[in-house]
């Protein structure tokens, strides 16, 4: 039988809580007591007693003091390691210039794209109910096609109101370009002179209320309930009103002075991450019929629509049942009208409900004229920055551990007066978030100062945000973040040395890792490389767009804007330009082959077939005539459309594309049907007029006579000259309005302005990876000759040439890129490929951007190695052997 | 000692305690002391406490010593009493008996 001992548990307790000097006595004496009472009660009560015993123990004068153990000596150490930390980084003033400088960079590019993440990622969700709000999607998707869109006919809103419950609200909005929508010259009524405006749209005025969109002047209750009220936002009222309330004064749009729009209120400005914010005039849909019948119409679909749902309302749910109304209503339209498409309608088409904070970021599949951005630029963003701080932190971790030869006597010296190998990590952590927080209060400053360069590359307006609640704990944070991960390998590396060894001087100079270091070298260079790749394919993709063949000569065309204000003095002023020597035609057009102008799109048939076939959807364009010649296209058949023929008004030019389409083999003559019958009088050459991220369409062209622009062909480079005598024509024909003009080519250009962005990006980050990646390199050598230099002195006094040296400095590095190039390659191959998927025209992906990528890395890294190297090789081997 | 010193009640049962128990004063024996001579069931760690408090006043002083197998090998702590301490003990009883003798006599045969 064993004898019972006191509880193990109460009696560690007590050894750990109880003072050491008092432990032993107390302790003997709970023991006897325990075998007295082991005697005298048995084990049980005992035990109970001797555990009683130690809570009562547990009571100032016995517990240890907290103060008393940590007095210690942490304090002191850790000023210790701040001084010996300081005295390092002065001493090693090269090495910590790079580590601190690589970081700030690194932290800087973070910082930046940071600020852009939350930017982009906070769109749309500051209304006030911003989780009920939803904005209604088409959906279609048969086996072979699918789409979704935004707009709806005029009366799907209302209806919805009605027919279900779950909607507390529903409104309208017309963001495009649609009779006052889009563009307008504007003039208050009692004024002359006009001021060209954009951003009009028209919207309902429950619109206002879902949004809660916050009101400056007049109420959110009836701001746009009467009709031809119109809404402006605070900045608008400030520069046509300055200094008033402008409720109920009245504008005049466009010189329509027989419908003047009365203002009904004034909002605040949308903030900067609203989908809203480009639009500054609100137009309401109150009485408006845009034509006979149009509001009671399922023809057309004009109108997004905004729902604002019941809380707690499921809106895949609520999405599903909406089904009802197309097959109520709209499919019983379709057959009626005899349309092939309402069985099609019927089985694939349906709604979903899109909340409005994903409209942003998550509407890449959507047709639909909101400017919005995608999350993969955020993921792209992201990924990069955190990259080049990866790359930052490397260099950091590998000048550490190149170094750590000249701390390991300090190391050694620490053990033997009684340093714990964790009170040496903890030093080289704490030397490491020093390191660290001067790189962030740096990187700080860069990213301050080159925050508008920045902006100016993403396309953003973003501000340093130093009030925010998350600016200093986030920094913090990733002070501490950064300055555990970079130092952390150093430290276990550093703090590991044997006393013994170091102070035998067994301790080979910084080889021990030169394998890893390699590695990360490699993973810097590799990552550098692929972002070349990627810029220089960026690049040259924008360059075959603005330089390919597209069917029409977009140069030297100027287009006057907003011509539509000239009414019947059009022609004359047509006639007067012409006789500006320079200008070689004039033509006048609302449709262009560029992106802002007008787009119309039907369904054509050949004659007789409506019924029968499936409808070619085309552009239906109208166009005067010196529109060809002035735009450069070319007839492959037949003629161009005469405007004095009275029979050409239903003749029609149609492109190539069309007439495959239609399966026309010879087009000229053949009659083919919208809602009319039209003769094909000739074929125009097809010609890009979408971005040509996707094929050529069907197009057709009509006559017409009039339209909001005015194009003007011009042959000289003596621009100056031509525009002023071209303002002067304008002068004097329209003397209250500015003119207003752009040149085609900008316009095409601004088409990609996200390609461009895209390179921009690409070149900014990658021009930083490989600045980081370079210093890391240079560091490294540097360090190299500083560990040969009396090598290099001993092979110089033997004779070797200073090509021999420098090549012998040099190999190591140039073999490590060598291994980064065969590894970018691939890698940059596969991922540029993804990315120029999305393009229908695109550059292959031949060789030479590879050779460039690999000639500019390796020249770049053979100059930063071989700086060092030429330095050492031409220095007197004296100096350096002397001190032997 | 310029100023008074006071003790409590139990601090001057503890050091009358170790004044009895002379040579064999340590935390255990002053519980069962006390215990056998007032039948009062004292806590260990109470006496514990005193005693480290009396001997930082300076009525007591303390040696390490006596270990022995039922305290698994752990020494005790012996207790003294100081001349300080003996020199209180006599002085509070002087003056607990010179207030008894003004105390109005009290008749219990009345």
């Amino acid at each position: 039988m064993t004898i019972p001992r006191p509880p193990r548990l109460f009696q560690r307790f007590f050894e750990w809580y109880c003072k050491d000097t008092l432990q032993e006595t107390i302790l003997g004496d709970l023991e006897e007591q325990f075998f007295e009472d082991l005697d005298s009660y048995g084990s049980w009560k005992a035990k109970r007693r001797f555990a009683w015993n130690v809570i009562r123990f547990f009571r100032p004068g016995i517990i240890r003091s907290i103060k008393k153990t940590q007095k210690f000596n942490t304090m002191d150490m850790f000023k210790n390691y701040v001084k010996v930390a300081s005295r390092n980084l002065v001493r090693n003033r090269l090495y910590a210039t790079i580590k601190i400088s690589g970081l700030a960079i690194g932290i800087a590019a973070c910082l930046l794209i940071t600020l852009f993440v939350i930017e982009e990622l906070n769109h749309d969700n500051y209304y006030p109910k911003a989780d009920q709000i939803h904005r209604l999607i088409n959906r279609y998707d048969d086996p072979v096609n699918s789409g979704k869109w935004t707009a709806h006919p005029p009366m799907v809103a209302s209806m919805m109101e009605e027919l279900f419950p779950e909607i507390e609200k529903a409104g309208r909005l017309i963001p495009y370009d649609w009779y006052f929508a889009g563009k307008n010259q504007v003039r208050r009524i009692d004024r002359i002179q006009n001021s060209y405006e954009e951003g009009f749209v028209y919207a309902d005025q429950s619109l206002l209320e879902i949004l809660s969109v916050p009101m400056v002047y007049g109420s959110i209750d009836n701001a746009l309930s009467e009709p031809n009220s119109i809404v402006i936002t605070r900045r608008k009222a400030e520069k046509y009103f300055p200094g008033e309330d402008p409720v109920g004064k009245t504008l005049i749009l466009d010189e329509v002075e027989d419908r003047p729009w009365t203002i009904g209120g004034v909002i605040e400005n949308f903030p900067t991450n609203s989908h809203l914010q480009p639009f500054n005039f609100f137009l309401t849909l109150a009485g408006e019929e845009f034509w006979e019948g149009e509001q009671t119409s399922w023809c057309c679909s004009n109108y997004n629509v905004y729902l604002m749902l019941q809380p707690r309302v499921d809106p895949g749910v609520l999405a599903n049942k909406m089904k009802t109304l197309m097959t109520d209503y709209y499919v019983p339209y379709l057959e009626k009208r005899g349309d092939q498409d309402a069985e099609n309608v019927a089985m694939y088409q349906g709604y979903e409900l899109q909340a409005i904070s994903d409209l942003y970021l998550k509407s890449g599949d959507i047709g639909d004229i909101i400017k919005t951005s995608d999350i993969k630029i955020v993921w792209l963003f992201g990924s990069i920055a955190i990259f080049v701080l990866l790359l930052a932190a490397i260099n950091f971790i590998n000048l550490s551990t190149a170094k750590s030869a000249n701390r390991a006597k300090e190391v050694g010296l620490r053990k033997v007066v009684g340093s714990f190998r964790l009170h040496l990590i903890q030093q080289f952590l704490t030397e490491s978030i020093i390191i660290t927080f001067i790189s962030v209060l740096l990187g700080i400053i860069l990213a301050w100062g080159t925050l508008s360069l920045f902006n100016q590359i993403a396309g953003k307006s973003l501000v340093m945000p130093w009030l925010a609640w998350w600016f200093v704990p986030g920094l913090t944070a990733l002070t501490l973040l950064v300055g555990l991960l970079s130092g952390l390998y150093p430290a276990i590396y550093l703090s590991a040395y044997s006393p013994l060894e170091v102070i035998r001087g067994r301790l080979s100079q910084g080889s021990k890792s030169s394998r890893l270091r390699g590695a990360m070298v490699v993973f810097q260079f590799t990552t550098s490389i692929i972002l070349i790749v990627a810029s220089i394919v960026v690049y040259r993709q924008m360059d075959f767009i603005l330089n390919k063949e597209l069917g029409y000569e977009k140069d030297h065309v100027l287009m006057i804007q907003g011509a539509n204000t000239l009414g019947d003095k059009l022609e004359s002023f047509q006639n007067e330009l012409m006789n500006i020597p320079e200008v070689v035609s004039v033509s006048v057009s609302n449709y262009l082959p560029v992106s802002g102008t007008k787009r119309d799109q039907n369904a054509f048939w050949k004659d007789g077939r409506s019924k029968l076939d499936k409808g070619v959807g085309a552009q239906i364009w109208r166009v005067d005539k010196n529109y060809l010649e002035t735009m450069g296209m070319k007839i492959v058949e037949g003629r161009d459309l005469d405007p004095s023929l009275v029979s050409d008004s239903s003749s029609m030019l149609i492109n190539q594309k069309m007439a495959k389409d239609l399966g026309l083999d010879d087009p000229i003559g053949k009659k083919i049907q919208n809602w009319e019958t039209w003769t094909v009088v000739g074929v125009v050459e097809d010609f890009h007029f979408n971005t040509i991220r996707y094929g050529i369409r069907p197009l057709a062209m009509v006559v017409g006579r009039f339209g909001d622009v005015v194009p003007i062909k011009i042959k000289t480079d003596e621009m100056q000259k031509t525009l002023a005598s071209i303002n002067e024509i304008w002068d004097e024909f329209m003397p209250h309005q500015p003119i207003r003009y752009n040149f085609m080519d900008d316009v095409y250009e601004s088409m990609y302005a996200d390609v461009a962005r895209t390179g921009n990006v690409f070149t900014a980050f990658s021009i930083l990876a490989i600045v980081v990646a370079c210093m890391g390199l240079f560091g490294l050598s540097a360090f190299m000759v500083e560990q040969r230099s009396k090598e290099i002195s001993i092979r110089k006094v033997l004779g070797a040439s200073l090509n021999q040296i420098v090549n012998l400095l040099t190999t190591n590095f140039l073999w490590l890129i060598l291994i980064s190039l065969t590894i970018a390659i691939p890698i940059g191959w596969y991922l540029m490929m993804l990315w120029l998927e999305d393009f229908t025209y695109r550059i292959e992906m031949g060789w030479v951007t590879y050779l460039i990528a690999g000639a500019i890395v390796i020249i770049i890294s053979f100059a930063t190695v071989s700086f060092e190297s030429i330095k050492a090789a031409l220095i007197n081997p004296a100096s350096s052997l002397r001190s032997e | 000692m310029g100023k008074t010193t006071y003790l409590g009640e139990f601090e001057e049962l503890i050091l009358t305690m170790v004044l009895i128990l002379d040579d064999n004063a340590y935390g255990n024996s002053i519980v069962k002391a006390i215990l056998e001579h007032q039948q009062r069931d004292v806590n260990l760690s109470a006496v514990h406490i005193t005693l480290y408090r009396l001997e930082e006043k300076g009525y007591l002083e303390s040696s390490m010593g006596g270990a022995t197998n039922e305290r698994g090998g752990r020494k005790k702590r012996y207790f003294r009493i100081t001349n300080a301490g003996k020199a209180l003990l006599q002085e509070m009883k002087d003056a607990r008996l010179n207030l008894w003798k003004i105390a109005p006599q009290l008749n219990f045969s009345a």
